[in-house]
Formats: structure tokens, C-alpha cells, sequence
């Protein structure tokens, strides 16, 4: 018995120091920043489900000259070592967070900017986030324990025994062992995902489904979700009075990047066509129409090296058909689904607010730049006629057309909301 | 403290082992009171006030122990009002901690009284130190105990490998164990009880904790007065069903083996209770401690005494040649269901713990309604075993895993909505991706009321797969009882006189093969500590 246990205690204790030791070479989260191996751990698909872990990391390491904040969209959407950032502002992290808030947005630029060398900041805002109040300004959330400072600007004191604990979880638990399985296993797969150092994502989670069950069936079943998210919405914004929720987050973004001389860009990302049908149809139009007034007056009132674009509208790239249902090989140019558009219209998104093309060509909008126009710089002096605009869009792509791409796919039929434009109706 | 924490592992286990077998190899009684120490500090761990509240019991149990001992037979009749006053102590200390709110809400509710609900703490293990005090009390009483000090009683009480979450240990069953201990290190109880730990900690969680994210959602919906399909409502009740079965499991066997780093044999807690062919033969397979306690101080009493009163009556008793229904509903059904109905509220302070024993009460008086009736109908006992056995397995699987529904919902309306779920009352949706990948049969499916979803197609898989590979090791795989069975895991566990070919496969040896295999297991369920939870029944 005494030599059973010899050998028991000889072989837990060896499979534990391979387990720890495949654990750091493999890095699954990117925690420690072991150098990526080809055929090892050259992309990484295991912060897939811990973001902030893997990104507070990977950010601390890039130095970065520019970061981007805000949710999946910008997670997904924007490719931080794309050749449409200027040269003068690459060295971009992306610390876009799936399923990030406004909050979490002011959170995550506070911890970029504290490291210092941050020179331009640009925050991608979803518009849902300003039709509920997300609470106090600054809260923390225990991925924020890792955050190299309190959001009063002094060192946070959780901060050791969180990375003790994150090192330790990523490098003793079986969720990082499998992880770290998963990674070598998944290496020969080119279009495995990945979160690249610069914080970027591969799409391989939308292309997969794509493939599988049709983009048609991703805009459908993002639909349904948006349509209900879109009721909630509604419910909290029928008794809402005054200054739209969260506004206060911005303020406190725009101060923090002034205080450390930082050019901010703030975006409000762009949906496409089906989603904005849904909230125009439920009636929220008004409040999306009140956000980019009240963002222009907010952006004007703090000055400084500010500005707002603003890329929701009914443009060319946000109507992009959507392939029929059971069509599993036609592809969409700009969107994955409603809310998250692809890469290609990050790209130009980034190249219309940056006035920067590929090096040797023109302004955006020109023939001779290749580069469409998207979007539209907000002042308080152009919301008004960016609104009229954008529902003249709307008037001219959706009202009496029995051939609009849109809603295609959402199965709970809205009313139509055309009749009358300026007060769009709900369903009760 | 839970064991299955870095701090319990890493840091108490290794100290108490290392403390008790140096204490022990100097003088046993330095060693079995270390024990009793640590067993408190571990007591102590999650709230210090514990100790507080537990010790004075602890004190005036055991001085109601000793009036009995020596009121003895002299005095019967003083005896017997000690027995019930230190009975009635129990309950109420148990009452007021764990049922207080509940009963004061019930109140509430029933005739709006207004009383004031106040959040109070929880001893741990309050449940089942209450019943092991009590049964210690009947024994003193009947006389089946004598020879024990304070700090007898205080290990027995306090034994920290079974005093969250049981076994529910006798007092004459422990002591002559710990009195016969060696409490020096030996290989052979090390070896069964690191091998009985880690199955233990890897059944809670590599096995069972990674359902909870399964189940959770679905249930949390139907709270939500969201209808189930009747695949969803199905993966809640089975999962559930899973989760809480190898959590158990997974608790018992590591409380096994952490009584026998100290040498000390606990009874059999959890014996593959979903293999049972009848609820009778479930309840004697599932929280086995539990079921002894409640035939022994509740359930056989009550029909003794029952018993009698209608011999007296010259009323025919159930079981003899002149058995009748109202022999069957007195002697019987009523004591079934009041010891089921006092299962249920031990379990929780609710109505779902409550209606949970009830429904448990009411199978088992169809259970033996039908033993009672079987052989005039099958007289061949070998057929009726071959023929009816795998019937009376699925409709204790069945009933089970229905039952278990109520157990784990937040509300009566919740389970009811599960129930309906699972019989199709809110139809039947697949996961899009699914539906659209199965062409022709999807057409049929549609005809039959099948609806598509926009649910994951590959969370439906996962959790197929999932599901059935639990469901395979705990109807197939011999248990840890059956493989140890060579060494005792349990007191009394000998092994089978014909066991299967797959328990001689798996038959535990003292060998390098299992020694690795072993600490395969024992990494396993070391890695996963990192998801640190709860055990399910460690309040009870």
C-alpha cells in the first residue's frame, strides 16, 4: 500500500507540473504574454469567454498609441492593425468588450490611459446603452479588480491578489487545461478565432454559423432578439423625462481624456437597416433622433479635441440585402447580423473619421480614394439636418416599397410605422 | 470550510492528518482530541458564531444524556419525560433556526398576521447533528448506549468528515471505532481513503457542478413564468436529477474517505439510488442514513404502536392472513406519509421540500400497495423479476426524476410549468440549426407540432451528450462502494459473492495502473476547485 501511494503522490505531482507547464507555453488567455508558437498557440480561440481577462493583459503589454473602446461591435467590427489607421495613430489597441455597457466603456479607457502613451481614444457607442440607466458612473465589476487604478485615479489594492489569482487560474484549473488542449488542437484550423495581441477578434464564431445556417438565419434570429430587447426599451423610455439616460458616462469619458490630453472620437455605431426598422417601428426613433442632438451639445459644450460621427442611417451599406432563407452560400458585404458589421465597413468607418486612406490617395468620397463616403461628422449646427436626412433615407428605401430588404427575417410582424413618420407607432 | 476549497486541501487536511498522526503516535486520546479541536475549528470556519450556537446543545444533550443514564430503569416514567424534553429541545432549536421564517410566512400568508420576518443564521448541519443528538438520546433511553465522556459525545457530534452533510452516524456504530482507532498513519486506510476522496471531488466537480449552467437558466425561466418546451423541461428535470445525484454521491464518498484517513468506517450514505426498480428500493439506496434515522425513530414506532392499538381492537393488521384497505391506510399509508411528509420538511424550509416528501409518500404507498398484491398475481417470483423489474425501473426512474423537479424549483408554479413542459403541454421546439439540417423529417416534425427555436443547436447537443454520458456512468458503472468492496469502504460493504464482469474489471487494487489512473481523478477534480460551489445538501 505504502508503494501505491509512492507512486500515486509521484505521478499526481508530475501530471500537475505538465498540466502547469502545457499551461504557460499554451498561454490560452494570453496572461503571461509567452511568445505565440506556430502550431502551438500561434492564434488563440481561449479568450473567447474571458475578454477582459485576456485583453486587461494583452493592453498592458501594447503600449498602446491608440485605443478603442466600446462592446462586441467594436470588438468584432473594428481590425485595430488594419491599414486604414493613419500612420500617426497605429500602434491601436482594440479594448472592446462583448457585452460591454457605456460604464464598462469609461472603466476599460481609465485603465488604458493610466498606463500612460495613450495619444487618441475612440469609443464606438451602441445606442441601446443610453435607453436604460446602467447606475453610478465608474462602478466596479470584479473583472475590474485587475485594474491598475480606483476610478478616483489611486492604486487599486485588489489588484495583486487578482492577478495572483488570475495567473493561477490560468495556469492550475481545468478550464485553461482544456483550453490549452483546445488551442493545440484547433492549429491546423486556419479559420480558427483568434483575439490577436492588438486585442482584435477573428469572425470565425459568425463565419461558422454563416456556414452552417445561412446569414439569413443570423439576421433572423438577432431580429427576434433586437425586437425584444426594443420592447424593453420602449417600456423604460414611455416615462422618461428630460436628458436621456447615461450622459453622465460620456461627460466623464470626455473629462477623462481631456485630463490626459487624449483625442477622443466618439462614434455611434453603425446597425443595420433591420435593426433600426425595429426600433423605429417600436416607436423609439424619437429617442435615437434625441441622442445624437443631445451628444452634439454634450461634444460642442466640452470643445477640446472632440468629435461625434455618427454612422446610423439608412446608407447603402446598412440596407445590404439579406440572402433568403436557405441560401448558405450567398454572403453579406458589412454586416454579420443587425448589430455587428464586418470588418470591411470598420475599415471604412475608420478611413471617413480619420480622413486617412491607403498612403498616396485622396479624401474619402472621391472617386480617385476608392474610399465610399459613411457617416457624417455630428455638430450641433447639422443634427437637425442629419435627422431630416436619415428619415428621408428611410422614406425613400422602406415606405410603399413591397421590395425593402428589410425585416425580411423577423417572424413577429411590427406595424408598418410609415403613415406617420414623426410620431412612429409601437404595437400596444 | 467545504472540501472541495484550496484552504480545506491545501491547508487544514494536511495540518489535522499530520497533527493527528503524530499526536497519535504518542497517546491516542492527544489524538482524538485534536480531532474533536479541529473538528470545531472547522465547525467554526464559515462563521465563527457556530460554535456558539452548536456547543451549549452539544452541553445540554449530553447532560440530559447522563440524567437519563442514571434515572434509568429505576424511574421509567422520568426517563421518558427526559427523553421527550431532550427530544422537544431539538426540534425546537432546529425549528426555530431552519422552519421559524417559513412557518411565521406560511402564517403570513394563510391569515395575513403581519409578522415580522427576520434573517437568522443557519448552523451548519443543523439538520443532521439535530438527528444524530436525538437518536443518541433514544439510544441512552433504550439502553444501547453506556460508556461515553464529553469528549466522547463531542467527536461524535462534531467528526467534521460527516458533520455538514452526514451520513447521519449511531453513536454505538462510531465510538467503538474511535475507540479501537490506532490513530497512527496506515497505508492501507490512507490508500481507500485518498482513493474514495478524490472519485469523491472529481464526481462533484468534473461531473456534477458543470450542470448547474445547464439546468440554472431553464429554471430560472420557468420562475419567470416562461414556458418550457418539452425538450427544455426534459434537460432541466434530468440534469437536475444528475446534478444533484453525483453531487451526493460525490459528497458521500469523499466523506468516506476522510473518515478513513483516521480510521473510521462510515455506513453506506448513497448507493447508485437510480438503479432502484422500485421507490421502495430508492429510498434504501438514497441518503441510506436518512432513511435508517426516519424507519427507525418515526416510521416503525408509529406502526408498532399503531399495531398494537388495533391488535387490542381485534382489528385484522396489515400483513397477516386477514389484511384490509383500512389495515392498509392506518398501518401503512398514514405512517408512510407522515415520516415522508417529516423527509420533506427536513430536506427545506418549503413548500416545495413539503409537497416533494408527500409526493415521495404517496409512491411508496403504491409501491407497497403493490407488493402487497403482486404475488396473487405473479406467484413466480424469478418471472416477475425478469419480466417486471425493467418496468419497475422506468417508472421509478420516471417518478424520480419528476419528483426531483419539485425539489429543485423555486416555487410551486415553477415545478407545475416543468411538468407541463415535460408531458408537451407547451409543445415541442428544436433548435433551428437542427431543424433546418434534417430536409424531409423536418416537414414531419412540423405536422406533429414540433416548432423550430432560435436555440442553440449546438447547447442541445452538448447537453445531450452530456446528459447521457451521466446517465450512463450512474446505471452502468459500479459504484465506488462496489469497486473498493475488497476493503471496506463503507461499515459493513463486503464484496459481492458474484460480481459482474465489468465490477472485476473495475475492481480497485493496490496497483501502479489504478495509482495512476488515481491521480488522473484526484488532478482532475483538482483543477476544477477553481469553480468553487456549494454542495447542494449542506444546509439541509
Amino acid at each position: 500500500m505504502a508503494w501505491f501511494l509512492r507512486i500515486w503522490v509521484i505521478a499526481l505531482l508530475g501530471l500537475g507540473l505538465l498540466v502547469v507547464g502545457l499551461n504557460l507555453l499554451v498561454d490560452p488567455y494570453d496572461v503571461f504574454g509567452t511568445p505565440r508558437i506556430q502550431g502551438i498557440s500561434l492564434l488563440k480561440p481561449g479568450p473567447r469567454n474571458h475578454v477582459l481577462l485576456a485583453k486587461t493583459y494583452q493592453e498592458a503589454r501594447a503600449h498602446p498609441v491608440t485605443v478603442l473602446i466600446g462592446s462586441s461591435s467594436t470588438h468584432f467590427g473594428i481590425d485595430a492593425g488594419g491599414s486604414a489607421w493613419p500612420v500617426s495613430m497605429r500602434g491601436v489597441y482594440n479594448y472592446g468588450i462583448p457585452g460591454g455597457y457605456a460604464t464598462s466603456s469609461l472603466s476599460t479607457l481609465r485603465e488604458a490611459l493610466t498606463a500612460g502613451g495613450v495619444k487618441n481614444a475612440v469609443f464606438f457607442l451602441d445606442f441601446q446603452n443610453f435607453f436604460i440607466p446602467e447606475g453610478p458612473a465608474g462602478g466596479r465589476d470584479d473583472g475590474e479588480r485587475r485594474f491598475r487604478a480606483l476610478p478616483d485615479g489611486t492604486p487599486n489594492p485588489d489588484r495583486p491578489l487578482q492577478m495572483a489569482n488570475d495567473m493561477f487560474l490560468s495556469l492550475a484549473t481545468m478550464a485553461a487545461s482544456i483550453d490549452s488542449v483546445k488551442t493545440i488542437a484547433g492549429q491546423r484550423d486556419a479559420g480558427l478565432l483568434n483575439l490577436a495581441p492588438n486585442g482584435s477578434s477573428t469572425d470565425a464564431d459568425f463565419i461558422d454559423a454563416a456556414r452552417a445556417d445561412g446569414m439569413h438565419d443570423l439576421f433572423a434570429q438577432k431580429d427576434d432578439f433586437e425586437a425584444a430587447r426594443a420592447a424593453g426599451l420602449r417600456r423604460v423610455m414611455a416615462g422618461w423625462r428630460g436628458e436621456l439616460p447615461n450622459l453622465d458616462i460620456i461627460r466623464g469619458i470626455i473629462a477623462l481624456a481631456r485630463a490626459h490630453n487624449v483625442a477622443l472620437t466618439l462614434a455611434i455605431a453603425p446597425h443595420h437597416g433591420d435593426a433600426l426598422e425595429i426600433y423605429w417601428r417600436m416607436g423609439l426613433w424619437p429617442r435615437l433622433e434625441q441622442l445624437k442632438v443631445e451628444l452634439a451639445t454634450i461634444v460642442a459644450k466640452q470643445g477640446g479635441e472632440v468629435a461625434l460621427w455618427d454612422f446610423m442611417d439608412y446608407s447603402d451599406f446598412n440596407t445590404e440585402p439579406i440572402p433568403a432563407a436557405g441560401d448558405r452560400r450567398t454572403k453579406t458585404n458589412w454586416f454579420w447580423e443587425p448589430t455587428h458589421f464586418k470588418k470591411q465597413l470598420g475599415a471604412i468607418m475608420v478611413q471617413n473619421m480619420f480622413g486617412h486612406v491607403m498612403p498616396g490617395t485622396a479624401q474619402p468620397g472621391t472617386p480617385q480614394s476608392g474610399v465610399p463616403l459613411f457617416g457624417v461628422r455630428l455638430t450641433p449646427e447639422n443634427v437637425a439636418d442629419r435627422n431630416a436626412q436619415v428619415r428621408a433615407q428611410r422614406e425613400a428605401r422602406v415606405c410603399g416599397r413591397k421590395d425593402s430588404p428589410l425585416l425580411t427575417s423577423l417572424s413577429t410582424p411590427l406595424p408598418d410605422g410609415c403613415d406617420n413618420p414623426q410620431e412612429p407607432r409601437g404595437p400596444t | 470550510m467545504l472540501f472541495n476549497s484550496y484552504t480545506f486541501l491545501f491547508g487544514f487536511l494536511p495540518i489535522v492528518l499530520a497533527g493527528f498522526y503524530v499526536l497519535g503516535a504518542r497517546r491516542r486520546e492527544w489524538a482524538l482530541l485534536w480531532l474533536t479541536a479541529v473538528s470545531l475549528l472547522f465547525y467554526a470556519w464559515w462563521r465563527p458564531i457556530n460554535v456558539l450556537l452548536i456547543a451549549p446543545s452539544i452541553l445540554i444533550n449530553y447532560g440530559l444524556a447522563r440524567c437519563l443514564e442514571r434515572t434509568g430503569e429505576a424511574r421509567p416514567a422520568m426517563a421518558r419525560a427526559i427523553l421527550v424534553a431532550g427530544i422537544v429541545f431539538n426540534l425546537s432549536f432546529l425549528g426555530y433556526f431552519k422552519y421559524l421564517n417559513f412557518v411565521e410566512g406560511a402564517l403570513n400568508d394563510a391569515f395575513g398576521v403581519g409578522f415580522t420576518l427576520t434573517q437568522l443564521i443557519l448552523p451548519l448541519g443543523i439538520s443532521f447533528i439535530t438527528f444524530q443528538k436525538i437518536a443518541f438520546l433514544v439510544d441512552v433511553h433504550g439502553g444501547r448506549v453506556s460508556r461515553y465522556s464529553l469528549a466522547d459525545y463531542g467527536l461524535f457530534v462534531l467528526f467534521f468528515p460527516q458533520l455538514i452533510a452526514g451520513p447521519i452516524v449511531h453513536y454505538r456504530e462510531m465510538m467503538p471505532q474511535f475507540r479501537a482507532a490506532p490513530c497512527r498513519f496506515d497505508a492501507e486506510n490512507v490508500a481507500v481513503g485518498v482513493s474514495l476522496f478524490f472519485f469523491g471531488l472529481a464526481k462533484k466537480l468534473v461531473l456534477a457542478d458543470p450542470l448547474s449552467q445547464l439546468v440554472a437558466p431553464i429554471y430560472g425561466q420557468a420562475a419567470a413564468g416562461v414556458p418550457q418546451s418539452i425538450t427544455e423541461a426534459w434537460i432541466a428535470a434530468l440534469g437536475f436529477t444528475l446534478q444533484i445525484y453525483f453531487d451526493f454521491s460525490g459528497y458521500s464518498d469523499m466523506a468516506l474517505g476522510l473518515a478513513r484517513f483516521f480510521g473510521i468506517k462510515l455506513p453506506v450514505n448513497f448507493n447508485s439510488p437510480l438503479k432502484a426498480t422500485s421507490i421502495i428500493d430508492f429510498w434504501l439506496r438514497w441518503h441510506v442514513s436518512l432513511t435508517r434515522f426516519l424507519t427507525a425513530y418515526i416510521y416503525n414506532p408509529l406502526t408498532l404502536s399503531l399495531t398494537r392499538k388495533r391488535m387490542a381492537q381485534g382489528k385484522p393488521i396489515f400483513g397477516g392472513r386477514n389484511t384490509n384497505f383500512p389495515a392498509f391506510i392506518n398501518l401503512l399509508a398514514m405512517p408512510t406519509m407522515l415520516t415522508m411528509l417529516i423527509s420533506g420538511i427536513w430536506h427545506g424550509a418549503g413548500y416545495t421540500y413539503i409537497l416533494w416528501g408527500l409526493l415521495h409518500g404517496v409512491l411508496l404507498c403504491i409501491n407497497h400497495a403493490w407488493r402487497s398484491v403482486r404475488s396473487r398475481i405473479w406467484s413466480n417470483a424469478k418471472q416477475y423479476n425478469r419480466r417486471v423489474a425493467p418496468i419497475g425501473f422506468v417508472l421509478t426512474f420516471v417518478s424520480v426524476v419528476g419528483a426531483m423537479v419539485l425539489f429543485r424549483a423555486p416555487s410551486f408554479s415553477a415545478a407545475l410549468m416543468l411538468w407541463k413542459g415535460m408531458i408537451g403541454v407547451y409543445g415541442a421546439t428544436l433548435p433551428q440549426a437542427v431543424f433546418s439540417r434534417l430536409g424531409s423529417i423536418a416537414a414531419w416534425l412540423t405536422a406533429i407540432g414540433v416548432r423550430p427555436a432560435w436555440t442553440s443547436g449546438s447547447l442541445l447537443m452538448a447537453a445531450t451528450i452530456r446528459i447521457g454520458l451521466l446517465l450512463g456512468i450512474a446505471l452502468l458503472m459500479p459504484n465506488t462502494l462496489q469497486m473498493l468492496a475488497a476493503f471496506e469502504p463503507a461499515l459493513g460493504v463486503k464484496p459481492a459473492k458474484a460480481p459482474s464482469r465489468l465490477e472485476r474489471a473495475l475492481a480497485w487494487a493496490p496497483s501502479g495502473t489504478w495509482a495512476v489512473g488515481l491521480a488522473c481523478v484526484a488532478l482532475a477534480g483538482i483543477l476544477s476547485l477553481g469553480e468553487l460551489s456549494e454542495f447542494l445538501y449542506w444546509q439541509f
